[in-house]
């Protein structure tokens, strides 16, 4: 484990160093993040101007929801989407065999050594707009100190969730030698956890709580700081985690069985 | 360029771009489905919550229609807008063949753009025509034979228009070495500026009609009101049409000192 945490440490020292030689593109992505930050704050304001409520909750409760959402993203686009986007490429190029043989974890190196530092700018900037959010939301004391550490443990496994979720659409490469498709079918479908949960019903909404479970990345979460933190949704939540990785965790080692260097 | 360059040109991105048959498909198709299921929730919480019978000037069945519309329409518009062509060319040096070839570099790059909506016009009509054998207009629908001819002129408007806004954001890259995340906001904006997340109606009067002026209502909200029978006089589709060609022509002369300026410091490797 300390061996991991060292060579992690190597990754950031690296990533941060990397950063700074482009200067303007630094700036660029930072530029880009708040414009979509801003993009959806407005578009949640627009909707309220025609209602008090959406899927049960108020336009106070819907910030807090989005800033989650915004959190969860700038978790994704530092620590892991560089990673996601680097995979498919080494995969149909051959030069995964470098990971391969390298004496640590593949799926740890190929899933965290690129660290965006960039969009660790628009992290702080996203913990920036959910303090806003709590700070704004009426009587905020009234959420609760232990609701609100559920909220951010809850945001984690989002964040984990969403990892497991982007890397199983990415695999597939393994087999089809290409995943544009795929990959875009994830983006789109992450749409689906853009909006709070309970808008959703009958069938829809089984499958973004379990088999696709891009509701929980960020509006279970959001209603857990309500709504408070049950037996029956913790397992709940335990149980999509432990399965979305114990699949991630086979179609890799199945995946790697597969591949034959270059001609992937 | 002469014509039977610049239609040789169009077919061969065309033809280009299908090569990836199934990866086109499949993003088509999930782009669409995903975006139209979260309309189709969130639009009807909202309306069953109010109990109103139209928001914004829109009952449920035509909002739908008209987020449909701009699915449809919005990807004619924009192409293959983030694979940015042009930035990567000059990035990577690539620009330089342009510069030796006996043509213009950006009507080179239009027909490529035009090229790349070919498939996407395809699928425009395909779906248009499964969606409504399957579902039907609303009752309430202005969609007409002379709605979709109509159409066509602003199409063409708004495809030039979104070229142009992209052009100069790519030409930065003869200072920037990655200038996709600029893309990205232009894509963003676009989409909520131009009406695609929201119709304008749902804005603030005084944004609402401040908008109208802007480019990127031209790029989408304009043309899919006129295919939905929505701009039923010829005032308002004249004015719609002269704001969409007038911010071509104003982007089109911003574009040439730009590219002039650019190419002094390019030095034929890329960055």
């Amino acid at each position: 484990m300390k061996r991991y945490l060292r060579l992690y440490l190597h990754f950031l020292r690296f990533s941060f160093s990397r950063a700074f030689e482009f200067r303007v593109d630094f700036w660029f992505r930072i530029v880009m993040d708040c414009g979509f930050y801003a993009v959806n704050l407005i578009l949640f304001t627009l909707f309220y101007r025609h209602t008090d409520t959406i899927g049960g909750w108020t336009i106070d409760q819907s910030y807090i929801f989005i800033s989650g959402f915004f959190l969860v993203d700038a978790i994704h686009m530092t620590v892991f989407s560089n990673n996601m986007w680097w995979l498919p490429l080494l995969v149909n190029k051959g030069d995964l065999d470098y990971y391969l043989v390298r004496p640590v974890s593949s799926l740890f190196f190929l899933s965290l050594r690129e660290f965006a530092a960039n969009s660790f700018i628009n992290l702080l900037i996203a913990i920036g707009i959910m303090i806003w959010a709590i700070a704004r939301y009426p009587g905020p004391g009234e959420l609760g100190a232990l609701n609100i550490v559920t909220f951010a443990v809850l945001i984690g496994t989002g964040a984990f969730l969403h990892y497991c979720l982007h890397l199983l659409f990415i695999l597939p490469v393994f087999w089809l030698h290409t995943n544009r498709g795929l990959a875009m079918v994830f983006f789109s479908m992450g749409k689906l956890g853009e909006r709070p949960d309970r808008i959703y019903t009958g069938i829809t909404r089984m499958v973004l709580l379990t088999v696709l479970p891009f509701s929980l990345i960020a509006s279970v979460p959001t209603d857990t700081l309500f709504a408070g933190l049950t037996v029956g949704r913790a397992l709940h939540v335990t149980a999509v985690c432990v399965g979305m990785f114990s699949v991630l965790l086979f179609l890799w080692s199945r995946g790697l069985r597969g591949y034959v260097s270059a001609s992937s | 360029m002469s014509l039977r360059l610049f239609r040789r040109l169009v077919f061969l991105e065309a033809s280009k771009l299908m090569s990836y048959r199934g990866d086109f498909w499949i993003t088509a198709v999930a782009n669409l489905l995903a975006t139209t299921v979260v309309h189709w929730f969130l639009m009807r919480a909202i309306f069953d919550t109010t109990g109103a019978e139209t928001l914004g000037g829109y009952t449920l069945p035509e909002i739908m229609t008209y987020f449909i519309g701009v699915n449809l329409i919005g990807r004619v518009v924009r192409g293959a807008d983030l694979q940015m062509g042009i930035a990567s060319e000059i990035y990577d040096g690539g620009l330089s063949r342009y510069l030796l070839y006996p043509t213009r570099y950006l009507p080179f790059k239009y027909a490529q753009h035009l090229g790349a909506i070919i498939p996407e016009i395809i699928q425009m009509f395909l779906f248009a025509g499964i969606l409504i054998a399957i579902l039907g207009l609303p009752e309430e629908s202005g969609v007409t034979w002379v709605s979709i001819a109509m159409t066509l002129p602003t199409l063409v408007i708004a495809n030039l228009l979104y070229f142009l806004l992209s052009t100069p954001i790519q030409f930065t890259s003869f200072w920037a070495d990655n200038v996709w995340s600029l893309g990205v906001l232009l894509r963003f904006t676009s989409l909520l500026l131009g009406g695609a997340m929201l119709p304008l109606t749902w804005f603030p009067e005084s944004a609402m009609h401040a908008l109208r002026y802007l480019p990127f209502v031209a790029c989408c909200e304009f043309p899919v009101r006129v295919a939905t029978g929505e701009v039923t006089t010829l005032g308002e589709y004249s004015l719609g049409l002269t704001v969409g060609l007038a911010w071509c022509g104003v982007l089109g002369l911003a574009c040439l000192p730009i590219w002039r300026k650019g190419q002094l410091g390019y030095t034929g490797v890329g960055i």
